[in-house]
Parts: structure tokens; C-alpha cells; sequence
């Protein structure tokens, strides 16, 4: 039996009048691999924040190395060796990779003369400790988010790190970084570190888990081995109810019609080549790719945000130049990028606005103002319709959860009435309930007749929603999968051998 | 990469001042003259010791416009004192008093500023005018022409004397040795020291600063005072140098500092930025200056120039930035550039 490292025993936390944690115990071994899932705002945030000491329990123990806490502080966290690593890293974008790494251990020595061959012998070791080659000299800022992950690793290792917690680690990865990423953890553990591993995506706790922790509504409801987990019954505990996972209803494309949308050889000189497909009506069309495969500069082109240099495009049947996104959008092409907070939604404007701003134009009153009744109609029309759960539509979009903003994306758009919807990424970073929704949504849209190309990596999601898929590598078009004629497998097979070669990562890992 | 592309923006002032010194040569071949190098390093001398300072606070995140207002102050005041003592003496003495002067003005900003979390920028605008109007309130109102005995020569002090033909006996000024001391000094504050560090840091990320321990009050607290500093060395300089103390010295001209900075490869969002860059900000700011007037063309276009050139330099990285992240700028996708 390995040694047990950290134990938090009945831990409860309110805010203000919410329970934002309920008698909730967990205990980590030496070496352990544990997964943390929970739907957003389950508690597993403020969990990890109690056991790094930034927030105080209201009631509840902490143990770790034996030692008895009942108040925490970070720095006594930190001491005990539990380092977290938070979604932004907590890197200096600005710096080379040598200082981000050994800023900390150069500040604790409390000299104010700065040895540069020290900052760079101390990165050199924490990088061969850890088993990964980075460049030194680059700035940190430049790197991919896999190599950004792997300096904040490095840091936490050379901070004598027992327990590495990683907050949502797998976001903003590919496929075959979250395999590195494993390989790491998996390292880490032959060294005795042990991992909370905090995530949403099944599929990767299925994986790496040795053992999950389900928090649901701040409560623990379930603490097992993962060899006896499967993904259905974590979905079900953590949503706490069944997740509708049988086949959506498929409404076949009208292969009679003119297409909807038809690209003929579009080229965009750094981003894809020769790019040629249909979409018809009623069909629901994947284009999937790695990273960096010119997926996203595709959609990106057909929304007009970077005006493709040559080839033809033709939306029903008709040809058209599309040259800024107010040129899509008038010609009926809806966009549902995946970073909604940055690119689909205005934070701290009203759910209300955020929705109708797409059609604000016809909301205006003779004078030219706008009509603020027909406005909410519309709004609270569409958030009936999307089932965003907010008590007023005039509250901020961002007191929403990822699943509800990510709805009101998708209301933006819809209210536009787009003959063509291209949606990138739309369940990243959602829970399973909302994905499951999306899901629905997106087929039913399919149903009405709209077109809808979705881009993804997520291939259990591209099985669950699309007639046809379409494989990109390095800019080209490789191969295309009809939904009734393939499994996950063999796209899974497909999407990472397209990686071929090139990753899209400076990484190497040993051991 | 960073520091090739701090390289770059530097290496981009180095050529467009070697270009436009080639456009004025041609244009009036009077140009290339050893009186009009000493004469554009002579006036960048003020504005580099001061651009140095500024580089700090804006390499920090932030944008300051008071360090003239101090600069005017400190030495004006000073100025003041000593004459109403009767002080006959040299230069190293108004140094000593402006710059104590200096310090305090920078400390009540930087205590400020780190106290009670005070936006920099809006600070600033409140203590130029503050400086200025206590300048002329408590201190005088007019340009004051009387030297103390010892500081006559000063104008006159060169280190290197030279016969040009065109204009005959020209000097290169002994100012030009502070800049090369504080930029030395500010150079190794930078690079070698944990302060300078933490400038970089905070200007990176604040948040990933203060946890990563470094102490950002201090480290602002500490910023301002030292653009006091130089600020008062700049302003008892040019006082020296034109022969009167002026209660609005340098009014108006901190944009002329800031283009500098900027110009030189500094980011106004704050983490980069370096001292030579800087240096060749502040004289192409200078050869613009002097290259209106040897060209012909009328002094009134001179800040509109100015403001051309910063127009650009401040779109081009920003285009170059935003080109490379559009296009995902994966190490994939330039790899399949090769096929």
C-alpha cells in the first residue's frame, strides 16, 4: 500500500448562501493518479483551491504528510509540495523559457543580482529532471499551449512538487499532446508525484485515471477505481441523470437539391490548399484535422474573416465573393467559433443584446432607434427556444455557465436565420449535459434545412452529429468518412495518423 | 525569439535613421558634418537620460507624462535656492539638491501609484500639472538668466574638441558622458538585477508576478523615484546648457520622450523594451527635428512627421503580430508551406 500523501477529510464550504461544498473527504497516495470530474459548478474549482490553502473550509480537516492543518495557507501548501497548475500556467509571456522556469527558485535565493549562467543551468536541469526538451532562449509566449503546459510542469517539479494538481489540462490541447501529457503524468507517477487530474473530457479520464472522484452540486458521489468506471456511468453521476445517448434522429440531405454551399478548389497561401466539397441541405458536414491541418483557417475563410485567395465559392447554387465577415453574414453563413468568450460574445453585456446583435439592424424604429420591446421579444424568444437557463435575459451573458453562454452563441446566430451555420468547436470547454443539447440542436437545425459544417476534433461528437466527415492534413482535404460506413476507431485511427510526421510540438518525452 | 524580435524592432530604428540621414544628405550634403553629429547627440543627451527613465515605467505597463514637470521643478527651484543664497560654485551642486528634489516628487508618485493601486497614466496627468502650477505659484514665473560664477562655462564644456570645415571649432558636450553612465547604469538595473526582473515581470503579467514572489509594490515604489532622478539630472542639464532656468521647462515635450521609447521598440502594454533601443528612439526623434529644418521643409510639420512615423512603427508589429496569429502560426502549418 503506497503511502498516503494528502487527505482532506469533511470539508465544507459556503459563499454566502451557497454550499459550495458538503462534507466532501478525498485522500491522495504517493504516486496516485486521480481524476477529479464534475459538471461546472460542482465545486471541484473551490475544492482545489482549499487544498492549495487559497480558500479557507468552513469545516474539515487537511492532512498532508501526516501533518494536521486546519487553517491552510498557500505557502504552507506550496511547502508541503502541492503545486497547482492553473489554466493560464502562470508564465511571464514575455520572458524566455530559462527564466519563467527559474524564476522562483532565483527569487527564493533572495539575491538581487541577477547570475544569468545560474537561470539557465537551473532550467537546464529542471528540463533533463523532467525528461522534456524545450528551447531556452525563446519566449514562452510564442510557444504552443503544450509547451506552455510543459514550463509550468517543469516549474512545479522543480518546486520538489509531491502533488501536481492540473486544473482543465487538456483544453486547449491536441490528441497527440494530451498523449504526451499522459506520458508525463504517467512518468511523474514512476517518480512517486502524484496527479489530481480535473476534467470534463470522459474520454481522457478514462484513460489516465487511476482512481475518479465525481463532486456533483458540491457533494462527493462517487470515490472508485477507475477499472470499474465506464464513461456512461461518470456521465451519469455526474449529471445525475441519464444522458440521452442514443443516435440523434437523422434526416438524410437532399441529394436532388442544388448544394447549399460549394467550394471549388479554395486556396489560402499559408493555411489550405485545393479545398473542394458540397454541402447540401438538411446535411450536417465535419471537417476534423489536428491542429495547425487548416481546419480552422478554412472556416475562418468561408466566414470572411480571412479572404481565401483563389477558388469559387457558390451558396445555393449561385457564386459569390466573400470578403469580410458583414459580407457572410448578409448572405446567410452563421460562424459559432470556439473561443465564444473572446470571439462570439460580449461579457458584460445583457443575454439580451448579445443575442439580437446580429439582427440588430432590423430591430430599429423608423428614427433609427432601436425598438427595445421588439428586441427582448426576439431575445426572450430565442432563450425559451435554446432553453438558457438565466432567470432575466438582462443579466450579464458572463453569469452564465460555459453551456449556457455557448447557447447564446448559438441564439446569436440562429436568430440571423443562416442558410449556412459553421460551428468551430462548439462543445469545448461544455459540459456533458450541454454538449448532449448542442448536439440536439445541431441536428434539429439539420432537420429545418439548414446546412451546417461542423468543426471538431472531438470524434465521438462528429459520429453523433454529421452525415459526412472530412479529413484535412496539412492544408489538403485527405480523405472522406460517411457516417453509416465508419466508426470512432477507425476516424481516431485516421486523425492521428494524419498527424503524420509534424506535431505541432517541440516535444520529446524520456522514459 | 525574443530576443530576436526585440532585435528586429531596434534593428528597424537603426535603419530608418541610417536612411533618413542618407535622405537629408542628399538633399543638403551639409548634413554629413562632425558639427551635425556632435549637434544631434548634444540634443538627444536630455532627452535620452530622461527617455531612460521612462523606459522603466513603461517596460513596468504604464505610461508617465510628469517626469517633465519634475524636470522643470527640481532644477528651477533649485536654481532659485542657490541664487537667493548667493552660491558662486559649479554644476555638482544644483545635481545633488534637484536630484533629492527628484527622488522625493518620483517616491510620492510611486507611493501612490503602489499604496492605493492608482492607474499610472491618470496619476500622471494629475502631477504634471501639479508640478508645473507649484512651479510657477510657489517658486517663479519667468526664465531666469543668472548663472552662478562656476556654472558659466558649462555650456562650453566639451570632451573632445573638433575643427569641422563648414562651421569651424565644434565640441562634443560633456553631457553626453551622463547618458552614457545612465544608460550603463539602467542597462545593468535591467538585466542584473532582481528589480529589473521584476519590471519585466510585472509588465508581463502582474498576477503571475506577485504569486511568483516578487515584491510588485516595492518594485513600482522603486521606479519612480529613479525617473524623478534622471528627470532632474535632464532638466539641471539643459538649464546649465542653455545658459537660464525655466519654471516650464520641457512643457509639452514628454510625447517627444515617449515616441522615443516607443520608437525604439518599447511595448506601451508594458514587458519589453531596452535602453539601447531607446537611445536610437531619442535620436531619431532628434534627426527628424533637425532633418525639417536642414531640408527646408517648415518647422510646423515637425510633430505631424513625428507622429507619421510613430503611426507606423506602432502598425507594423501590430500588422506582423496579427498576420502570424491568423494564420495559426503553427509549427504545422509552416511545415507544410515546404511541400
Amino acid at each position: 500500500m503506497a503511502q498516503e500523501l494528502l487527505r482532506a477529510e469533511h470539508i465544507t464550504k459556503h459563499f454566502g448562501g451557497v454550499t459550495a461544498l458538503d462534507d466532501v473527504s478525498l485522500s491522495v497516495d504517493e504516486g496516485e493518479i486521480l481524476c477529479l470530474v464534475g459538471e461546472n459548478g460542482s465545486g471541484k474549482s473551490t475544492l482545489i483551491k482549499i487544498i492549495s490553502g487559497v480558500y479557507k473550509a468552513d469545516q474539515g480537516d487537511i492532512y498532508i504528510n501526516g501533518n494536521h492543518y486546519k487553517q491552510l495557507t498557500p505557502i504552507e501548501s506550496m511547502r508541503q509540495g502541492i503545486q497547482v497548475i492553473y489554466q493560464d500556467f502562470s508564465l511571464f509571456p514575455n520572458l524566455t523559457v530559462a527564466e519563467n522556469i527559474a524564476t522562483n527558485e532565483m527569487l527564493s535565493t533572495g539575491r538581487f543580482v541577477v547570475d544569468w549562467s545560474e537561470i539557465y543551468r537551473i532550467a537546464e536541469d529542471a528540463l533533463e529532471r523532467v525528461g522534456v526538451s524545450l528551447p531556452l532562449d525563446v519566449e514562452a509566449g510564442t510557444l504552443s499551449t503544450a509547451d506552455r503546459q510543459l514550463i509550468a510542469i517543469v516549474k512545479a517539479i522543480l518546486a520538489d512538487a509531491r502533488l501536481i494538481i492540473m486544473d482543465e489540462p487538456t483544453t486547449a490541447l491536441t490528441q497527440k499532446e494530451v498523449h504526451a501529457l499522459f506520458d508525463v503524468i504517467k512518468d511523474l507517477k514512476e517518480r512517486g508525484i502524484s496527479t489530481v487530474f480535473v476534467s470534463h473530457k470522459l474520454q481522457e479520464v478514462r484513460e489516465i485515471s487511476e482512481r475518479t472522484i465525481i463532486l456533483r452540486n458540491g457533494k462527493k458521489v462517487l470515490d472508485r477505481d477507475a477499472s470499474e468506471l465506464d464513461v456512461k456511468t461518470i456521465e451519469y453521476h455526474m449529471t445525475g441523470r441519464e444522458i440521452d445517448t442514443s443516435s440523434l434522429e437523422f434526416s438524410e440531405p437532399r441529394t436532388d437539391a442544388t448544394p447549399l454551399l460549394r467550394v471549388e478548389n479554395l486556396t489560402l497561401g499559408r493555411g489550405f490548399y485545393d479545398i473542394s466539397f458540397e454541402l447540401m441541405p438538411n446535411e450536417v458536414l465535419g471537417i476534423t484535422g489536428l491542429l495547425g491541418s487548416g481546419r480552422n483557417e478554412l472556416a475562418l475563410s468561408l466566414f470572411g474573416h480571412l479572404p481565401p485567395e483563389s477558388g469559387r465559392i457558390y451558396l445555393e447554387g449561385e457564386e459569390m465573393t466573400i470578403r469580410s465577415i458583414e459580407d457572410a453574414t448578409r448572405k446567410g453563413i452563421g460562424y459559432v467559433p470556439a473561443d465564444r468568450i473572446r470571439e462570439g460574445l460580449f461579457l458584460p453585456h445583457s443575454i439580451s443584446n448579445n443575442t439580437v446583435v446580429t439582427i440588430i439592424n432590423s430591430l430599429l424604429t423608423r428614427l433609427g432607434f432601436i425598438d427595445e420591446e421588439r428586441k427582448d421579444e426576439v431575445a426572450e424568444d430565442w432563450i425559451e427556444r435554446l432553453d438558457v437557463k438565466t432567470p432575466s435575459g438582462e443579466l450579464p451573458v458572463e453569469s452564465l455557465s460555459g453551456g449556457n453562454q455557448q447557447r447564446v452563441v448559438l441564439a446569436k446566430w440562429l436568430a440571423n436565420h443562416p442558410k449556412v451555420l459553421i460551428m468551430n468547436g462548439p462543445t469545448v470547454g461544455v459540459d456533458v449535459g450541454s454538449k448532449a443539447e448542442i448536439h440536439h440542436l445541431v441536428r434539429n437545425l439539420a432537420k429545418e434545412g439548414t446546412g451546417v459544417l461542423l468543426i471538431s476534433d472531438d470524434i465521438p461528437e462528429l459520429m453523433r452529429t454529421c452525415n459526412r466527415i472530412l479529413l484535412m492534413r496539412r492544408g489538403k482535404i485527405v480523405d472522406e468518412f460517411v457516417r453509416e460506413r465508419t466508426d470512432e476507431e477507425e476516424l481516431n485511427r485516421a486523425l492521428v495518423a494524419a498527424g503524420g510526421n509534424g506535431s505541432g510540438t517541440g516535444t520529446t518525452t524520456a522514459g | 525569439m525574443l530576443k530576436s524580435i526585440i532585435k528586429r524592432n531596434e534593428f528597424i530604428t537603426f535603419l530608418t535613421i541610417v536612411v533618413l540621414s542618407a535622405v537629408i544628405g542628399i538633399i543638403n550634403p551639409t548634413f554629413f558634418s562632425v558639427s551635425t553629429l556632435f549637434n544631434v547627440l548634444r540634443a538627444s543627451n536630455v532627452y535620452a537620460i530622461m527617455a531612460f527613465g521612462l523606459l522603466l515605467v513603461v517596460i513596468l505597463g504604464g505610461v508617465d507624462i510628469s517626469f517633465v514637470a519634475i524636470s522643470a521643478v527640481s532644477s528651477y527651484s533649485t536654481h532659485m535656492l542657490l541664487l537667493s543664497l548667493g552660491y558662486e560654485g559649479g554644476i555638482l551642486l544644483y545635481f545633488i539638491i534637484a536630484g533629492v528634489i527628484g527622488i522625493a516628487a518620483g517616491l510620492l508618485s510611486g507611493f501612490l501609484i503602489a499604496q492605493f493601486d492608482l492607474p499610472i497614466f491618470d496619476l500622471s496627468l494629475a502631477m504634471v500639472t501639479l508640478w508645473y502650477g507649484f512651479d510657477l505659484f510657489f517658486i517663479g514665473a519667468t526664465a531666469n538668466f543668472d548663472l552662478p560664477e562656476g556654472m558659466v562655462g558649462y555650456y562650453g564644456a566639451h570632451i573632445l574638441q573638433v575643427q569641422d570645415p563648414v562651421v569651424g571649432q565644434t565640441g562634443l558636450h560633456i553631457s553626453v558622458l551622463y547618458v552614457l553612465v545612465v544608460g550603463v547604469l539602467v542597462w545593468l538595473l535591467l538585466r542584473y538585477t532582481t528589480i529589473g526582473r521584476g519590471i519585466y515581470a510585472i509588465g508581463g503579467n502582474r498576477e503571475v508576478a506577485i504569486r511568483s514572489g516578487y515584491n510588485v509594490k516595492a518594485i513600482t515604489m522603486i521606479v519612480f523615484p529613479i525617473l524623478g532622478l534622471l528627470a532632474s539630472i535632464a532638466g539641471v542639464t539643459q538649464g546649465g546648457y542653455q545658459r537660464n532656468f525655466n519654471p516650464v521647462l520641457f512643457i509639452g515635450q514628454h510625447l517627444d520622450v515617449l515616441a522615443a521609447v516607443i520608437l525604439g521598440g518599447a511595448a506601451i502594454t508594458g514587458g519589453r523594451g531596452t535602453v539601447i533601443g531607446a537611445y536610437l528612439g531619442v535620436i531619431l526623434v532628434q534627426l527628424i527635428n533637425r532633418a525639417l529644418i536642414l531640408t527646408g521643409i517648415p518647422v510646423e510639420w515637425q510633430q505631424f512627421t513625428v507622429g507619421v512615423i510613430l503611426v507606423v512603427f506602432t502598425a507594423v508589429p501590430a500588422i506582423r503580430a496579427r498576420r502570424r496569429k491568423r494564420i495559426g502560426h503553427t509549427e504545422e502549418s509552416e511545415k507544410f508551406q515546404e511541400i
